[in-house]
């Protein structure tokens, strides 16, 4: 090849980059994503997902219910603060219930809330009423103060794990999920885009210009690798924002983790718009017109679909079989392997494995989507079927 | 770019060969051993009924489609991809990118055949102009009239002042004004330029007037090729008109070697044969009646193109 041709997929790279970084819908989504991430980070820097980290405990009634409430206080600590406010009577508990300034009310009797009582709440301020209640009846014993204070020892069991869950899995597993979230999308967005672009070069038939001055090939890569850097640059600016944005409002993220998640999404992209692309784009030359996508691009839609389903699950169990087989499968592998290696559940031999598998038939995918793509890109009208697409090239 | 070559010899070389190319789509032939040549700053015809395999024919020779069998040749070698830029074409089905403005098209277009930038750019405005493309050319090309957007269309053929063109159909949807430009700017590019140009048309009184040879096809055969003079010579038919004032005596009839072929409002036309005297028929006709008109016929491209397909 002379020199000027081996640079031909670099104009049509450039020019599927920059028509689509000029259309609404691309200023659309990343708006879209960046508004999402905002909401994300500001919900995390005022709480988090994992629930409320502190709770306000109203009182009704005497010395010893108090003594109860500060009892829970006291047992939740630093980790679980509770902080207890009185009240003279039943209508004023009620209506500090409901505006919210207290989160459960404790009488003599009972603890209730205005829905239902946080089960940590309650089980500090079961914990704390029944160890008051073992108090009286030892006091009325006569057993000793220091005997009733060891007796009361709030932990006597030592906690322990066979293979204890990373501290920070909740905060990773949030990482995880907005990561998966926006590797569904632009995986999903971006391959729409290169089928869409196939279709509207043989909508508009300017494919047979094109063809005459270079190679379906060239053509093909060009276009998937124009519109992969527009999905990338999208994807660092949306990760670049988020980081920026958490450190900006002092959530207490570690930002190593989101860093490092980020960057986990952005490779694991990389590698699945390889995988994904080039069938995209074969599923978009078998047809002429945009109607008539949907028809052929459900397959590849709805193996993206399940693969973000299970990694959305693998969420809760990431060690189960399906979710550790769903991440070594290439098909499956860009969503559901990032969620394991951010909860840190992923072992070396199966990120290994799955990398292989993975660049393998990326690699040999290009082949067989170029040919698929020469073989029915010229032929417009009724849809191409695959066999006819493999054998005409 | 070099400048514009010289005028082309008179007995220019050919340039572009196809050589015995076999296409069948399924059970369908397409083409059945076609062989032709196009010399260099000559403009070549390329004529023949709807499926006859024009279209397949240049598809091959630009190399959007593969032949079955057979071989296209530039300049005696092998065509490849780098040969291939120095090509022009205007496909049948035309196709531009509706959204993309004119300019900026022409010069993308020019630039992916290996044409500097600036040079398509000033390739293109210059074309722009001789091609009368009305219109801004910052303007999107779905936004210009039908007759306009054919013109942007010749002119993406054109822009990176190719060495070959190959036009198909160019110009089914021009206007007659169109019909004048794009003559003028085939006959600039081969005349001026030297480049070999092939197009396809049905309109063949435009082919007779332009074409400095024509190929006819039939059925995916190449039915008959030369300059139209030669064809004439080849399938010549020794025919002659006579016109007579109000006569309808079939007078012809005493001199023998005479074939009435047709006739029309009073014109009747009769194949001679070889051993017949033209003189002797044009005696016999004014000895009947008035003669109003006495000629040979030269037949138009139109019916040696009916002859050769019927």
């Amino acid at each position: 090849m002379s020199g000027p041709d081996r640079g031909a997929w670099r104009l049509i790279a450039a020019r599927d980059f920059w028509v689509r970084l000029r259309e609404r819908s691309f200023l659309i989504s990343t708006l879209l994503n960046l508004g999402v991430i905002s909401v994300l980070v500001l919900l995390r820097a005022s709480g988090g997902f994992a629930g409320a980290t502190s709770f306000e405990l109203g009182v009704l009634g005497g010395a010893d219910v108090v003594a109860v409430a500060n009892g829970a206080a006291s047992l939740g600590g630093e980790d679980l603060p509770v902080r207890v406010h009185p009240y003279p009577d039943g209508a004023a508990a009620d209506a500090a219930l409901n505006d919210g300034a207290v989160d459960a009310v404790l009488t003599e009797t009972q603890l209730y809330g205005l829905e239902s009582v946080d089960g940590r709440l309650e089980a500090l301020v079961q914990t704390s009423a029944h160890q008051a209640a073992v108090d009286a009846i030892l006091a009325e014993h006569h057993v000793s103060e220091a005997e009733r204070e060891k007796a009361a020892e709030p932990a006597p069991l030592a906690l322990g794990a066979l293979r204890p869950a990373p501290p920070d899995r909740q905060d990773n597993a949030a990482v995880a999920f907005v990561g998966v979230l926006l590797l569904y999308g632009q995986l999903f967005g971006y391959g729409m885009w290169v089928a869409t672009g196939v279709i509207e070069e043989k909508a508009s038939r300017i494919v047979e210009m094109l063809l005459s001055s270079i190679r379906p090939q060239q053509l093909l890569a060009g276009k998937i690798i124009g519109i992969g850097v527009l999905g990338l640059a999208q994807l660092i600016t949306i990760a670049g924002f988020a980081i920026g944005m958490a450190l900006a409002t002092g959530a207490d993220f570690v930002p190593t983790t989101a860093i490092w998640a980020a960057l986990l999404v952005i490779g694991w992209f990389v590698l699945g718009y390889a995988f994904y692309a080039s069938l995209f784009a074969a599923a978009g030359s078998l047809v002429s017109r945009m109607e008539e996508l949907q028809n052929v691009i459900v397959p590849i839609n709805l193996t993206i679909l399940v693969s973000f389903i299970i990694s959305v699950g693998s969420l809760q169990d990431p060690n189960s079989t399906l979710a550790v087989v769903a991440s070594i499968l290439p098909v499956s592998a860009a969503l559901a392997m990032p969620v394991r290696i951010v909860l840190g559940v992923a072992t070396g031999w199966q990120i290994a494995l799955s990398l292989a598998l993975l660049i393998g038939s990326a690699v040999a995918l290009v082949p067989v989507g170029a040919r698929l793509y020469s073989g029915a890109v010229l032929r417009t009208g009724s849809r191409v079927k695959l066999r006819d697409a493999w054998s005409a090239a | 770019m070099p400048g514009p070559r010289p005028h082309p010899p008179i007995l220019a070389g050919p340039v572009l060969a196809l050589l015995d190319l076999h296409r069948r789509f399924h059970d369908v032939v397409a083409l059945d051993g076609v062989s032709f040549e196009v010399p260099e700053g000559r403009i070549v015809g390329f004529v023949g009924r709807n499926g006859a395999g024009k279209t397949t024919a240049m598809r091959i020779a630009l190399g959007v489609l593969d032949a079955d069998e057979g071989e296209v040749r530039w300049r005696g070698a092998p065509v490849d991809t780098a040969t291939r830029r120095r090509f022009g074409y205007m496909p049948e089905e035309r196709g531009l990118y509706p959204k993309m403005r004119v300019l900026e098209q022409l010069v993308y277009l020019a630039r992916l055949r290996g044409m500097p930038k600036a040079d398509a750019r000033a390739s293109a405005e210059r074309l722009l102009e001789t091609l009368e493309v009305v219109g801004d050319p910052g303007a999107r090309v779905e936004s210009l009239s039908l007759g306009n957007q054919q013109r942007v269309q010749l002119a993406a053929a054109l822009v990176h002042r190719p060495e070959l063109l190959v036009l198909d159909e160019p110009f089914s949807g021009l206007d007659p004004v169109g019909v004048d430009v794009l003559s003028g700017v085939l006959q600039r590019a081969a005349r001026s330029d030297g480049a070999a140009v092939v197009f396809s048309s049905h309109q063949l009184d435009l082919v007779e007037r332009l074409c400095d040879e024509v190929v006819l096809i039939d059925r995916g055969r190449i039915a008959a090729q030369g300059t139209i003079d030669e064809l004439r010579v080849s399938r010549a038919r020794n025919l002659w008109q006579v016109r007579l004032r109000d006569v309808d005596t079939r007078w012809w009839e005493v001199i023998p070697g005479t074939t009435p072929v047709r006739s029309d409002d009073g014109t009747i036309v009769l194949e001679l044969a070889s051993s017949t005297d033209p003189q002797r028929v044009l005696d016999v006709a004014r000895s009947a009646g008035d003669v109003l008109a006495f000629g040979p016929v030269e037949p138009s491209l139109q019916e040696l193109f009916r002859e050769v397909v019927s």
